[in-house]
């Protein structure tokens, strides 16, 4: 059963300087969930990322939370902000305090807590990212894939239901990459919803249940990605297909089907798993 | 740099502020309370030395971040020492060494020296953070502490972006010459601008995504066993100014 938790109704939005960065886009993020949002620089990813933790106020249209519209109020945004937690790209953007674990309080202090509720947030966002060890380093000695788990625990502190991040992976190494994949793995299994924009197409086709494609301001698709990431349309506006995809159907095309029960493998793990399952079948007289 | 280091590697960095504040306090009283340049000598050498042995700094590093204002002090002890007559006859400008100014001098800078010393050991054994948590219990004005937090941060960030401009700006021979630097520095201020007003407006929004409504509010660190240390900190200082008071 799908239950929404954010929602966006015919959203247009543009900038000051009259540029359209959303354009009549409607698309239903469930509980629960784990969403990719892809799209080509400029598509209004992060648009409309702004949009979901109430920052941007749409032009046209409405932003729904569990089927209700947002209410700007201050007491509104107060609350939809300590329920959808929202992560940016570049670190550095957003770490105010030049002590870790001042910073990662600094979302608990602006929702009013008393302290030792604070406290207890930043040891528990902290273990969850894996940086209690650092929380007493400044953050300029930090590493680049460290100061983005900082930024996750400072959302995290808050208890959010929804962990919104703009390009996660972005400049991270492959280890960094595994770890913060495994973080997340976490805190989807602990029941939050999490909403990544990415370019990495083989990522989303891998990590997410549901992707959303925008294409200049509109919604492309919004689907399951195995339906959605090998539509025509979206490969011509993405350039390019989950390599794993492509491979599978290569595969295919030589007369060697990898689908386990109507379903194609995924990820580089399940791909290795069921080419390694069918070479024993063949092998098996 | 080298100060930040220390204040996060000294062996007091678990010390509560408060305990360290109040220490670098006394030893400034202590050095105003300094009847004779000898006792004042005196507190500078038992304050630099609480800083190398206590907190356990390494005197070289101590000696370089002490440099710079050393010299300043220097320089100005020999300005007021040396003073250019214009009004001689004799010629049109000479200079002269004020010798009946010589024990006020010596007083200046004995004392300046001192407190320069109780600074250091403050900035040496404390993180910024640290300090700037403990000025907040001093009810010192929010919008001064904000401005020193976000400056405090920002210099780091903006100086890895002046780092990366310069390599970047050098990659392509943008110091090569006299001109072409004065041109590549011009456009090293102007992209720092640029930025600077790009990244104030990202670090509003951040802010508004994680509920802040004005006045920065962070935890303030919580430290083990202050009362102990305070009361270490305070029977030192009270003693440094006993000493300065006591001696002639």
């Amino acid at each position: 059963m799908s239950d929404s938790i954010l929602k966006l109704e015919d959203v247009s939005y543009r900038y000051p300087d009259g540029t359209r960065a959303l354009d009549s886009c409607s698309l239903t993020i469930n509980r629960g969930t784990r969403t990719a949002v892809l799209g080509a620089n400029g598509a209004g990813k992060t648009t409309m990322f702004l949009h979901l933790n109430g920052i941007l106020r749409p032009s046209s249209g409405r932003v729904c939370w569990e089927e209700t519209a947002l209410d700007y109020s201050r007491g509104g945004m107060r609350k939809l902000r300590s329920r959808v937690g929202l992560m940016f790209q570049n670190p550095d953007n957003q770490l105010f305090s030049a002590s870790v674990r001042e910073d990662v309080s600094f979302g608990p202090m602006n929702l009013g807590l008393e302290e030792a509720i604070v406290r207890k947030q930043v040891e528990e966002a902290l273990l969850a990212v894996g940086m209690t060890d650092s929380a007493d380093r400044p953050v300029h000695n930090l590493s680049y894939g460290q100061k983005k788990r900082v930024c996750i625990a400072g959302v995290l502190a808050m208890r959010p239901e929804v962990l919104v991040l703009d390009e996660p992976m972005a400049g991270l190494d492959a280890a960094m990459q595994e770890e913060l994949t495994v973080i997340l793995e976490r805190l989807h299994t602990s029941g939050m919803t999490i909403v990544i924009a990415t370019h990495d197409l083989d990522y989303a086709y891998g990590w997410a249940d549901e992707v959303i494609v925008l294409q200049s301001g509109r919604l492309l698709a919004n689907g399951v990605p195995a339906e959605i990431l090998l539509q025509e349309e979206v490969q011509n506006k993405l350039g390019a297909i989950p390599l794993v995809a492509e491979i599978s159907r290569s595969l295919s095309l030589i007369g060697i089907d990898l689908r386990d029960k109507e379903y194609l493998p995924r990820s580089k793990s399940d791909l290795l798993k069921a080419i390694a399952a069918y070479t024993r079948l063949e092998a098996t007289p | 740099m080298l100060t930040e280091q220390s204040a996060y590697t000294t062996r007091w960095r678990s010390v509560s502020p408060v305990a360290k504040g109040f220490f670098s306090l006394c030893g400034m009283v202590a050095a105003f309370a300094a009847g004779s340049p000898r006792t004042a000598l005196l507190i500078a050498l038992i304050l630099s030395a609480a800083t190398i042995f206590g907190a356990g700094i390494p005197a070289v590093r101590y000696l370089r971040v002490a440099a710079p204002p050393l010299l300043f002090l220097a320089a100005s002890g020999l300005s007021l020492l040396v003073s250019l007559d214009f009004g001689s006859p004799t010629s049109a400008a000479s200079l002269h060494l004020a010798e009946s100014e010589f024990p006020r001098i010596a007083q200046v800078c004995s004392r300046s020296l001192a407190c320069l010393t109780a600074l250091l050991f403050l900035a040496l054994t404390t993180p910024l953070s640290d300090i700037i948590s403990l000025l907040r219990r001093c009810r010192l004005p929010d919008t001064l502490l904000d401005l020193m937090t976000l400056c405090y941060r920002t210099l780091f960030v903006l100086s890895e972006v002046v780092h990366e401009t310069i390599t970047a700006q050098s990659a392509r021979l943008g110091y090569s010459t006299f001109t072409i630097s004065l041109r590549s520095l011009g456009g090293l201020v102007t992209n720092l601008i640029v930025q600077v007003w790009q990244r104030s407006l990202t670090l509003h929004l951040a802010a508004q995504a994680r509920n802040n409504d004005g006045a920065l509010r962070f935890l303030e660190n919580s430290f083990a066993d202050s009362p102990r240390n305070i009361s270490i900190a305070a029977t030192a200082g009270g003693l440094t100014v006993l000493l300065a008071v006591m001696l002639p």
